[in-house]
Parts: C-alpha cells; sequence; structure tokens
C-alpha cells in the first residue's frame, strides 16, 4: 500500500517529466541529424552522445530534484503527517520505500529518454554502438545518485514543499559552477563524462569503478542520514 | 484489568517550553474518556506522545500494554489504535475511493460493509479528491477510516470540529455504540456539553499538567455550588475549607463552588447566622472553568 501511496504522489510529476523528456531528447536527436553537415551523416557519438546526452543530463537532474520533494517533513508542512504515522509501519519502511519508488522511476526517466534517443538514432542513421549508450548510462547514472541522496537528505532536514528542491537546485548550481581543478570529484563532470572520452566522444579506457563505488557509497551515506533523520526526529 | 492507556510521570519539553509535566494518566477500556484542556494545554502532545510520533521528554507509559517509547511496540499499539487528528488532513493527491482503499490495505480486520455504509451516510463522492472535499467532509472521511478499520483503541482529537449539528449527533451515537462494542474512546473536545452527553470519564489537563481524573457521575454528585445570603458582609476567608475551589462575595452575598465538601459549607454558612443557603449542581462547563480558571 506504501508503494501504492508513493505513486499516487509522484506521477503526476513523474509522468509530466517522463513524457517531456522523451520528447524533447527524441526531438533533439532528430534535430541533429537533420542539422548534421553531410559529411558526418550523423555520428552517434560524437553529435547525439555529446549533445543531446547534456541535455539528458540536465533534464533528468532537474526532474529527480523535483521528484524527491514530499517525505514525511513535507507532509508535516502540508498536514497530512498524523495521518501517515498513524499507520502501523515504522518511519524506517515508510522513508524506505518513497526511497525505493523515486529510485525506480528516477531509473524509469533515465532509461526511457535514452531509449528514445537511441531509436530515432537508428531510425534516422545507420547503426549505433548500443554498449557506448550503456557506457553512457552508467555513468549518468552513477553520478545521479549522489544528487538523489542529497535531495533525499534536503527534504529531510527542511520543512516546506518547495524549500527542499530549493536546496537541491542551489547545489546543483554549485556542481555545475565548480572549478575545473574538482573536476575529478565533481559528480556532475562525471555525469558528463568529462575525462573519460576522446575527440569523438567514445568512451575510452578502463571504466572508472573506483569513481563509480565512492559515488554509490556516498549516495548511501546520505540516504541513511536522512533515514536516520527522520526515525529520531519528533514529527 | 489492563488499562487501555497508562502514562507515569511523563514529560515533554520543547526547548525551554514544558507543554507536558508529570502527567500520569489512567483511562480505562471499554469506556469513554474525554480529555478536556484549554489551547494549548498540552493535549495533542500527548497524544502525540501515546502514538510514538514525538519521545517523551521524561516519563514513560503503555497504551494497549505496549511501551509508547519503544518503536516497534510503538507499531503495535497504531495497529490496533485508530487516530483522527485535530486538522483532519488526509493525501490531497487521492480521491475518497483511494484513501479508503490505501487505508483498508494496512488493516487485515478492516469492516468494508461498514465502511460502505458510512461512505453513504456521510454522503461523501468516492470520486472526489480530498483537497476538494470541505472540511465537514473531510472530518467524515477522517472518522470513516477511523471506525471501519475496527480499532480497539480509538483516539480523536476534537472530533466535531466543523461538523453540522446533524452530524455531530450522528458522531455522538458511532462513539456510544462503538463503546458498547467495546472499542475504548480517548477523545478531546471543546465542545464541553457534547462530553458530558457521553462520556464516562473526564480527564482536564491544564498547563501540562492533570488538575482532575474522575468519572462524570462523581463530578455530578460531589460539585456544588453554594449560594448564601449573610446578614453582615462575609469574610470570604471564613469559608477557606477542604473542597472549597472558588469563593466569590458581593454585598452579603457569597458564592461559593466546592467539591465534595458540601456539608462543611453549608455548616459553616449556618454558623454565620446565614438568612438563606442554597444549594445547586455544577455542569460540566462551570467545573472545567473552575478547574482551568488562571
Amino acid at each position: 500500500m506504501l508503494w501504492y501511496k508513493a505513486w499516487l504522489e509522484t506521477r503526476t510529476r513523474f509522468l509530466i517529466a517522463l513524457g517531456g523528456m522523451t520528447a524533447l531528447c527524441a526531438w533533439r536527436v532528430f534535430e541533429l541529424n537533420r542539422e548534421a553537415p553531410s559529411w558526418a551523416t550523423l555520428s552517434y557519438h560524437y553529435f547525439v552522445l555529446r549533445s543531446a546526452h547534456e541535455l539528458l543530463n540536465m533534464m533528468w537532474l532537474i526532474a529527480v530534484t523535483l521528484l524527491m520533494m514530499g517525505g514525511l517533513l513535507q507532509e508535516k508542512a502540508a498536514g497530512s503527517i498524523s495521518f501517515t504515522l498513524s499507520f502501523p509501519e515504522s518511519r524506517r519502511r515508510l522513508m524506505s520505500v518513497r526511497i525505493a519508488a523515486s529510485l525506480l522511476e528516477a531509473a524509469v526517466l533515465l532509461i526511457v529518454p535514452c531509449a528514445a534517443m537511441y531509436g530515432v538514432a537508428c531510425l534516422t542513421s545507420p547503426a549505433h554502438s548500443l554498449t557506448q549508450v550503456l557506457f553512457y548510462l552508467l555513468f549518468l547514472a552513477s553520478g545521479g545518485v549522489v544528487f538523489v541522496g542529497t535531495a533525499l537528505l534536503a527534504s529531510s532536514l527542511v520543512e516546506g514543499t518547495y524549500t527542499a528542491p530549493t536546496v537541491g537546485a542551489g547545489i546543483l548550481l554549485l556542481c555545475g559552477n565548480a572549478p575545473k581543478s574538482l573536476a575529478f570529484i565533481n559528480p556532475m563532470d562525471f555525469m558528463n563524462l568529462r575525462n573519460h572520452v576522446d575527440a569523438t566522444n567514445l568512451v575510452i579506457g578502463p571504466l572508472p569503478w573506483g569513481h563509480v563505488t565512492a559515488y554509490l557509497a556516498i549516495a548511501s551515506t546520505l540516504i541513511w542520514t536522512s533515514i536516520r533523520l527522520v526515525e529520531t526526529r519528533d514529527l | 484489568m489492563r488499562l487501555a492507556i497508562e502514562t507515569h510521570d511523563l514529560c515533554k519539553r520543547f526547548g525551554e517550553s514544558q507543554a507536558v509535566k508529570d502527567l500520569s494518566l489512567a483511562v480505562l477500556p471499554n469506556r469513554i474518556t474525554a480529555f478536556l484542556g484549554m489551547n494549548g494545554a498540552g493535549k495533542s502532545t500527548t497524544i502525540r506522545m501515546l502514538l510514538g510520533m514525538i519521545r517523551p521528554s521524561n516519563g514513560g507509559g503503555q497504551v494497549l500494554g505496549h511501551n509508547i517509547a519503544d518503536p516497534a511496540q510503538s507499531i503495535e499499539i497504531r495497529r490496533n489504535t485508530a487516530y483522527v487528528s485535530e486538522d483532519k488532513r488526509l493525501y490531497n493527491y487521492m480521491t475518497v475511493e483511494q484513501v479508503i482503499r490505501f487505508t483498508s490495505g494496512f488493516f487485515p480486520q478492516w469492516r468494508a460493509d461498514l465502511a460502505a455504509t458510512l461512505l453513504r451516510r456521510y454522503e461523501l463522492p468516492p470520486a472526489r479528491r480530498v483537497s476538494r472535499l470541505s472540511k465537514g467532509m473531510r472530518t467524515k472521511l477522517a472518522l470513516l477510516l477511523a471506525i471501519a478499520r475496527r480499532p480497539k483503541l480509538l483516539i480523536l482529537d476534537e472530533p466535531s470540529e466543523g461538523l453540522d449539528p446533524h452530524s455531530v449527533e450522528d458522531l455522538l451515537e458511532t462513539l456510544v455504540s462503538e463503546s458498547a462494542e467495546g472499542t475504548t474512546v480517548f477523545f478531546s473536545s471543546h465542545q464541553i456539553e457534547e462530553v458530558e452527553r457521553i462520556s464516562d470519564q473526564v480527564c482536564v489537563l491544564h498547563r501540562g499538567s492533570l488538575v482532575m481524573d474522575t468519572s462524570v457521575d462523581e463530578l455530578r454528585e460531589s460539585w456544588r455550588q453554594v449560594d448564601i445570603v449573610l446578614p453582615v458582609s462575609p469574610h470570604p476567608g471564613d469559608f477557606e475549607l477542604t473542597g472549597v475551589k472558588r469563593i466569590r462575595a458581593r454585598g452579603q452575598q457569597l458564592s461559593v463552588v466546592v467539591n465534595g465538601n458540601v456539608e462543611g459549607v453549608v455548616d459553616r454558612a449556618r454558623e454565620s447566622h446565614a438568612k438563606a443557603i442554597e444549594v445547586t449542581p455544577l455542569c460540566l462547563r462551570e467545573i472545567f472553568l473552575q478547574t482551568t480558571k488562571e
């Protein structure tokens, strides 16, 4: 039933984001193909992965920040927390289901627009490497979970419906404008594959599993901290 | 007999403010207990502690035999307790039908037949979003969700607020019938007349402390107002006897509110050569005002 609640709570935001992102990403690839110079009959790696992937990154980060709106503190601000806390469920379970549902939705928001981009590219030009697309997805997802964790922590620290996404947006801006010297630890740079592609935008070298593990560990810590904060707090 | 609610020296502080102070409460099962107090007396804070929403600063308690401070036991409390909060806020993004389906999923003992009956009786439109319900309708929906889960304990915070007189009557009848079926009802209200009509027990909280815990029958029997007319202007200090709660003098008249020691006051009046003595019972409203007067 908590899954049902999580779905009803987020479905409008999620479906709007999914529809909008899929349409925009597909349109972007279509436009790139149309505008591509004749000598380059749409190089998937060179055009699609670079330009459309950055668009997807940006939209996905905004979407997950908005998706993470909600939670017990926001319910406190809206007044429905007494109703939620009157059910025979632990706060840990309330939080876990919400986090799991949000992660699932975030994954769909990643995969469906990406599949749309790949589909349009396949329809408009010769075959492309699916492996490279999966590499790009891996980078986006592992850097992105840090922002999911940050948005969750913000929504577990501050009350008010729009306060948490505002804080989340602030962190996004900070990362987006971080100095180049910090690129090796900046998850946003990692999502955009700053140091991991060659001149044609192909993923090169061994996959940075160290970074992936580190970002997953940071995200897990942020999520665990959020759950503990909500568990121990008077609501 | 196991108490439905039992607290020992329960305290809650929010920073410098002491919301609940050394509260020792004993609520008997299968009865209707009213929990009264002025705004900010600590009623809602107490209820939230009983349900594990906030942690006591000191002291402890049990609800249906489970420790209120233990998160695991708190789940058991909520499994058998229905709670309607003061503001009756539900999920605005759900329809009436969806919120009923959602709630029913947590309670295997859910009474679908009763929920359907109440839905019709309260004239709640199943397809309407909660955000578009009036306050009265939201209150009715919250009551439906509480009653249909077949709780052992029903905790209601201002249940009649926002209801029209017909709905209030309906609510009071429902509470009495739930109690008759074995549900313990613990409710707060500012509508003292309603409380007096249906309650078996009354607890009054004032500035976080329990100032009264007694049965309604006992209240009716023991609280009296004694109006005395004396031959000379009285000295109120002469009537400061055991059980006397208030003395008001006006000219040769004296009005004494007393709990239990009516005979003592009447005897003192006679000793003072009273020209007239009239003893009248007090209603709960007057008693409440007396006990919570600053």
